[in-house]
């Protein structure tokens, strides 16, 4: 399938990053933004760049499109480097946290602005320039000025504007994080249903977990320049490779406890029963360990007498309902389906406190 | 933009439209009208029939208004080239480059015009003593250059401050659609400067026709209204004349600014909500060095101007006899009067500078924030100091404040013009810098407004402020920039305006710029360069004690935050 | 029409003003004068008057176009007592408007009756001679040597070298025509024939008179026509390459004025003004703050440096005729001959 009509050849493009490394000198001290950051990005995958502001990741998308030159390491597009190839040579799109629409151009001119500098008839640009606005459900809206549109619609025509080119690679540098939650979750689905369509490789940059989960193929962690983590979203939420990643990704209860390493498990004692939970290879014997618990995966259970724990404070959330439990091994949070009224616990009630040990998972400390 | 809500009622924004009123009223529109009644009296009807049908002062009025127009462009044009190295070139030097760019703010009448002859004219060391040509440089070649050189700085720095808040994720995103560094500019920056563009160009437009120390100097036989009103003064005793041309003088300004402003008001643009991010990309293939190297050369001129300027006051004669002296000196600061016109300028500019900037701002901001349909005429009130020959108004002023002004036998204000008036004339005096230098306040503030989100102030509205006080709090603080810029020109400009001046002068206060009017007058050229040095030494030193009293730097990246 | 609180912010500028200026607080026993002549002569001559009465004087430089112009809108509260130098015609205009009070001074008498106005309206101090100012330098360049003659002035070698004024905007551009019209005992087609030959030879038509010699000095020009002191003066800033000469054929002249201003707040003082003005040790005090131009006293000395210049042949010019033929002469100049293209 083709958005545009004017190339037949599916465009999308394999790109590497090798090393990425990028050094700032700040007030003459070296400040290191991006450390050493390696990537394979399939074809047509769509990769999140995730975490923390001030994680590199930013600039790491940045030295991608051409806009930063990095320090040592390098990009490859399709195999070929493209350090030293301009920004306006690499075939690949941007869309703007501030959109960065021109305010002087409608939105047709907006969306025919990188056709027009390619050798396409007035014909072609208007055909491509129709679908892109179809697509996007601007058709009507060609001829307004950005400023006489809502947000939302902005949003869509940077989009156009950035998918109509058929780059190889899109970008995409917190797209989202100037809409409202409502919208940002239709755009979501836009943005991904788009690129599928077009199959063309997404580099999508953003703090926002949820945005990364719902969107990506893969989910690419960062903390301090580095990769923290780099897998599917399953694999980022359920086995975080580090308490910094599991953490961020999520919520989640980490209880201390000794841990014995079993064949890909630890033997664990939780909330007075021995067990044995998924766990980290780093994780090693006689070792004390992290117990990561969701709080979704733990069940709550009024106790008859005493339990393992006592309710401490409970939020109500529609859906379900936050429960902060007060244990042995410290205070957990869990999450459960809200019940009927009546059988909502209150606080100072005795519980027990279960969960399905395969879906726990064993850190080490550090 | 929306129109942001009226507030005309409060008590602190009537006080305030109230005060730049009367200010307006009394230096400006009543002296007019006190000139204008004499061109449009009975007696002067039939000049206009005259004016329409003699093909000489048509040629004036096309004179005047290309020159106008090729000032401006060529203004416009060096002042978005500065704007441009200064901010998408990788280059080296551009902070000097800068200061050279605003060098031109301090002009002392016939300086520059009489240092472009010695250095360009025939003779002139450079074109005759380096190339050997003995270039023409009387008539429209050379007023357009003169002019475009003096006046530039206000262009310069309200497109310095325009490409600095443009998004450059804007650029970003047009460069990785597969725009080149030249398409961007013609596709992008040139566009998006276009309104930015209008006003300097206006300004630049209105100065030129109404300057006429430059048009005796360079002009030769191409004449323009400005100097011919003045020369109707001073060569035919015709006042009647000087008022005629005068008013004719005002309808291109008119014209011009009315067109503005509807172009303007069609053309807003409002810069797309969301943060900026991006930075700038310097430019720094090759091709940056075509656009250095002009810009360069046209820096070297103006060094080489003042240069002259500076030489001038210590050498014994250009040109033919370079021996050092110190007499030009001598009589510029030790003689009485050079003295006393040195202590006496300086003084009345340091008192309207505060004045005129403040109002200017006070006039931005209730053109821009408080006042709908009346905005326009006020903005163009408050224009009209420099809109009309300088002549011209010195003549109303001494028509409106020469006597006491009476309301039913109840003396309300005293002479202020003249020996015998209130501090020995000094009141018109400053009344007339504050006017004169008001303009250029005025565009820098609203310029600065304009960038200002309305949310801004309407939050601290919201938090119980009241006008008056959110202007001060918040506003105020945030244009403080603009207002660093338009207190340093408005001194500038104090410090080098003539030709209203010499109808105020009075055996107690003595300017400098009248000195120079006579020195250069009498062929005392020496002692002229002298007294412009001066004048640009104590320019200099204030606008360095300005920056320490407002704060934030003249020569630093923050006064293009315009 | 003042507001309140601009009144408030005018009195406090007084306030601020009054400490910086009451040393200076306008005195009314004194005499103001407004001065055409040069910054330097008008300090002398105050100050010499001021030695010589005992009457303290002030003076405001001002050129004779904005001296009448500031005199006129003044009218009602004049703020000048005298008016000394700059040429008689502008005090011709004004006398035509009434704003100068007729004053003959005994000291008058002695001055020839062409060099003052017959009812006494003003009066001649000084006589400025229209001269040729040579750039011996690029002269010698074009193998000449200075100009003797009107008829040589109009050389095709001096092609675009001749520096002259506008006689529309200055009053040495309207001499020097003047004095055609005299040459040609009163033909003013002539004169006008004779500054069409003269067009292609001309740069350019100055707005202001003395540029010319300005212009000769720098080498602009070879010769520029002018006053001779506006030429004497440059020629004593240091441009030693300049050499004044005059037309053989005859040459015109101003005649600088003094006068009591209507409506004069110290009349009294201002006539003294006048009667010393018109005195022969008043009149030598030029040459001291190196104005050279005739006196119009007979008694006064004429130093070495105005030797030369007193022996000039004069053209017999009218002043009164060539006040009233002004505009319509200048007119024609400005129609026929300076938008005539040059060949």
């Amino acid at each position: 399938m083709n958005l545009i009509g004017l190339d037949r050849e599916p465009r999308s493009g394999a790109l590497r990053l090798d090393g990425l490394t990028k050094r700032f000198a700040a007030r003459g001290e070296s400040v290191v933004a991006v450390d050493g950051v390696s990537l394979d990005i399939a074809p047509g995958e769509f990769i999140t760049l995730l975490g923390p502001s001030g994680c590199g990741k930013t600039t790491t998308l940045r030295i991608v499109a051409g806009f930063e030159r990095a320090t040592a390491g390098g990009v490859y597009l399709d195999g070929v480097r493209i350090d030293a190839v301009p920004p306006q040579q690499r075939s690949m799109a941007m869309v703007f946290q501030s959109y960065a629409l021109f305010p002087h151009m409608t939105v047709y001119e907006n969306i025919a602005y990188g056709l027009r500098l390619r050798d396409h008839t007035k014909a072609e640009i208007a055909e491509a320039v129709k679908i892109a606005l179809t697509s996007m459900n601007l058709v009507g809206k060609e001829h307004r000025h950005p400023h006489e549109l809502a947000g939302g619609e902005q949003q869509r025509v940077a989009l156009a504007r950035a998918m109509v080119v058929q780059p190889k690679v899109l970008l995409f540098d917190e797209p989202l994080s100037n809409l409202d939650a409502k919208l940002r979750g239709a755009m979501r689905a836009e943005i991904r249903r788009a690129q599928h369509m077009l199959g063309i490789t997404g580099l999508y940059v953003t703090h926002d977990q949820e945005e990364a989960m719902s969107m990506s193929d893969r989910i690419v962690v960062m903390h301090r320049g580095r990769i923290a983590q780099i897998g599917t979203p399953a694999e980022i939420y359920l086995r975080p490779a580090s308490v910094f990643v599991a953490d961020f990704i999520g919520r989640a209860n980490f209880l201390e406890v000794p841990a014995e390493p079993d064949r890909g498990h630890a033997i664990v004692t939780a909330f007075g029963k021995k067990m044995a939970v998924p766990s980290h290879p780093d994780v090693t014997a006689h070792d004390t360990a992290l117990l990561m618990i969701r709080p979704e995966v733990l069940s709550v259970a009024h106790a008859s007498r005493e339990g393992e724990g006592v309710i401490l404070n409970r939020t109500f959330h529609g859906a379900s309902v936050d429960y902060e439990i007060e244990t042995a091994g410290g205070t957990v949070t869990a999450a459960v389906p809200a019940p009927h009224p009546a059988v909502l616990l209150t606080e100072g009630t005795p519980v027990t406190v279960t969960f399905a040990p395969d879906r726990a998972y064993v850190l080490p400390r550090r | 933009m929306t129109a942001p809500p009226r507030r005309r009622g409060d008590l602190g924004v009537r006080a305030a439209l109230l005060a730049v009123v009367a200010l307006v009223a009394v230096g400006c529109v009543y002296p007019l009208i006190n000139v204008l009644a004499e061109a449009l009296s009975p007696s002067a009807l039939p000049r206009y029939a005259e004016f329409v049908t003699s093909p000489v002062d048509l040629a004036i009025l096309r004179n005047t208004i290309v020159l106008g127009l090729l000032v401006g462009t060529c203004g416009t044009a060096i002042g978005l080239l500065f704007a441009f190295v200064q901010t998408r070139l990788a280059v080296p030097g551009k902070r000097v480059l800068h200061l050279i760019a605003l060098l031109p703010m301090i002009s002392p009448p016939f300086a520059v015009a009489t240092a472009t002859v010695a250095l360009y004219g025939r003779r002139g060391l450079v074109t005759y003593g380096i190339f050997g040509t003995e270039y023409d440089i009387y008539g429209l070649d050379g007023l357009v250059m003169v002019l475009s050189l003096s006046f530039f700085p206000v262009s310069y720095l309200g497109l310095l401050g325009m490409m600095r808040a443009l998004d450059p994720a804007m650029e970003e995103a047009a460069m990785n659609l597969g725009a080149g560094r030249r398409r961007i500019f013609r596709t992008l920056i040139l566009p998006l400067l276009a309104p930015g563009v209008v006003a300097p160009f206006l300004l630049l437009f209105i100065e030129a026709i109404a300057d006429l120390a430059n048009p005796l100097v360079v002009g030769g036989d191409y004449t323009v209204l400005a100097s011919r009103a003045y020369l109707a003064v001073t060569g035919e005793y015709d006042t009647t004349s000087a008022a005629i041309y005068s008013l004719i003088l005002l309808i291109p300004s008119i014209g011009l600014y009315l067109v503005q402003r509807r172009w303007l008001a069609r053309k807003t643009r409002i810069t797309i909500t969301g943060k900026p991010s991006g930075s700038v990309h310097l430019i720094r293939g090759w091709g940056r060095w075509p656009v250095f190297t002009l810009a360069v050369l046209i820096a070297l001129v103006i060094v080489s101007l003042y240069g002259t300027v500076l030489a001038g006051a210590f050498i014994r004669a250009f040109n033919v006899d370079f021996s050092l002296t110190l007499n030009h000196m001598r009589v510029a600061l030790l003689g009485a009067e050079g003295r006393e016109a040195v202590a006496d300028t300086t003084l009345l500019a340091a008192i309207a500078t505060p004045i005129a900037g403040l109002a200017g701002l006070t006039v931005a901001w209730l053109v821009v924030r408080h006042l709908g349909r009346a905005a326009g005429w006020l903005d163009f009130a408050a224009t009209l100091g420099v809109a009309v020959p300088g002549t011209v108004l010195g003549i109303g002023y001494v028509l409106a404040y020469r006597d006491d002004i009476e309301v039913a036998g109840v003396t309300v204000l005293p002479g202020l013009v003249g020996g015998g008036a209130l501090a020995g004339g000094s009141l018109a005096i400053i009344l007339a810098y504050v006017v004169r230098s008001l303009p250029a306040g005025l565009r820098t503030a609203t310029g600065a407004l304009a960038q200002i989100h309305p949310h801004v102030e309407e939050a601290s509205t919201d938090l119980g402020a009241r006008p008056l006080q959110t202007f001060r709090r918040v506003t105020l603080p945030l244009i403080r920039p603009a207002l660093l810029t338009g207190l340093s020109y408005s001194f500038a400009r104090c410090m080098t305006s003539v030709s209203t001046i010499v109808f105020l002068v009075t055996p107690d206060t003595k300017i400098i710029t009248s000195q120079i009017l006579s020195a250069a007058g009498q062929g005392h050229y020496g002692v002229a360069f002298a007294y412009c040095t001066l004048l640009s030494l104590v320019v200099l030193l204030s606008l360095g004690l300005i920056r320490l009293v407002v704060g934030g730097s003249i020569l630093t990246r923050q006064e293009g935050r315009l | 029409m003042v507001s309140r609180a601009k009144r408030g912010a005018l009195i406090l500028t007084v306030m601020l003003l009054a400490g910086a200026c009451d040393a200076k607080a306008g005195d009314t026993a004194g005499v103001t004068i407004a001065c055409g002549g040069q910054e330097q002569w008008c300090s002398v001559m105050t100050s010499h008057f001021t030695k010589a009465t005992g009457i303290p004087a002030d003076f405001v430089r001002l050129s004779s176009g904005e001296a009448l112009a500031r005199i006129k809108a003044g009218r009602n509260k004049p703020e000048f007592d005298v008016w000394h130098g700059g040429p008689a015609d502008a005090y011709v205009a004004a006398a035509a408007q009434k704003l100068l009070a007729p004053y003959r001074s005994p000291n008058a008498a002695e001055i020839k009756p062409e060099w003052k106005d017959p009812a006494g309206a003003w009066t001649g101090v000084y006589v400025g001679v229209l001269a040729f100012c040579n750039n011996t330098e690029v002269l010698a360049g074009k193998r000449m040597t200075p100009i003797r003659s009107w008829r040589e002035l109009t050389d095709p070698r001096l092609r675009s070298n001749v520096a002259i004024a506008h006689p529309t905007t200055s009053g040495t551009g309207y001499t020097a025509l003047w004095s055609h019209v005299e040459l040609n005992g009163g033909a003013k087609d002539a004169a006008l024939g004779y500054m069409r030959r003269l067009h292609p030879n001309v740069l350019q038509y100055n707005k202001t008179g003395s540029s010319a010699a300005q212009q000769a000095a720098t080498g602009e020009v070879a010769v520029g026509i002018v006053f001779a002191h506006d030429c004497v003066a440059v020629h004593e800033e240091g441009y030693t390459n300049l050499h004044v000469s005059y037309p053989e054929e005859g040459t015109g002249y101003e005649v600088g004025g003094v006068a009591v201003v209507a409506g004069a707040r110290n009349s009294t003082g201002a006539r003294k003004y006048v009667d010393w003005a018109l005195t022969a040790e008043a009149q030598e005090l030029g040459p001291t703050a190196r104005v050279y131009s005739l006196p119009t006293n007979p008694r006064a000395r004429i130093g070495n440096k105005l030797r030369d210049m007193s022996k000039v042949k004069r053209v017999d010019y009218d002043i009164a005729e060539a006040g009233a033929e002004k505009i319509a002469l200048s007119r024609r100049f400005d129609i026929e001959i300076a938008r005539a293209p040059k060949q």
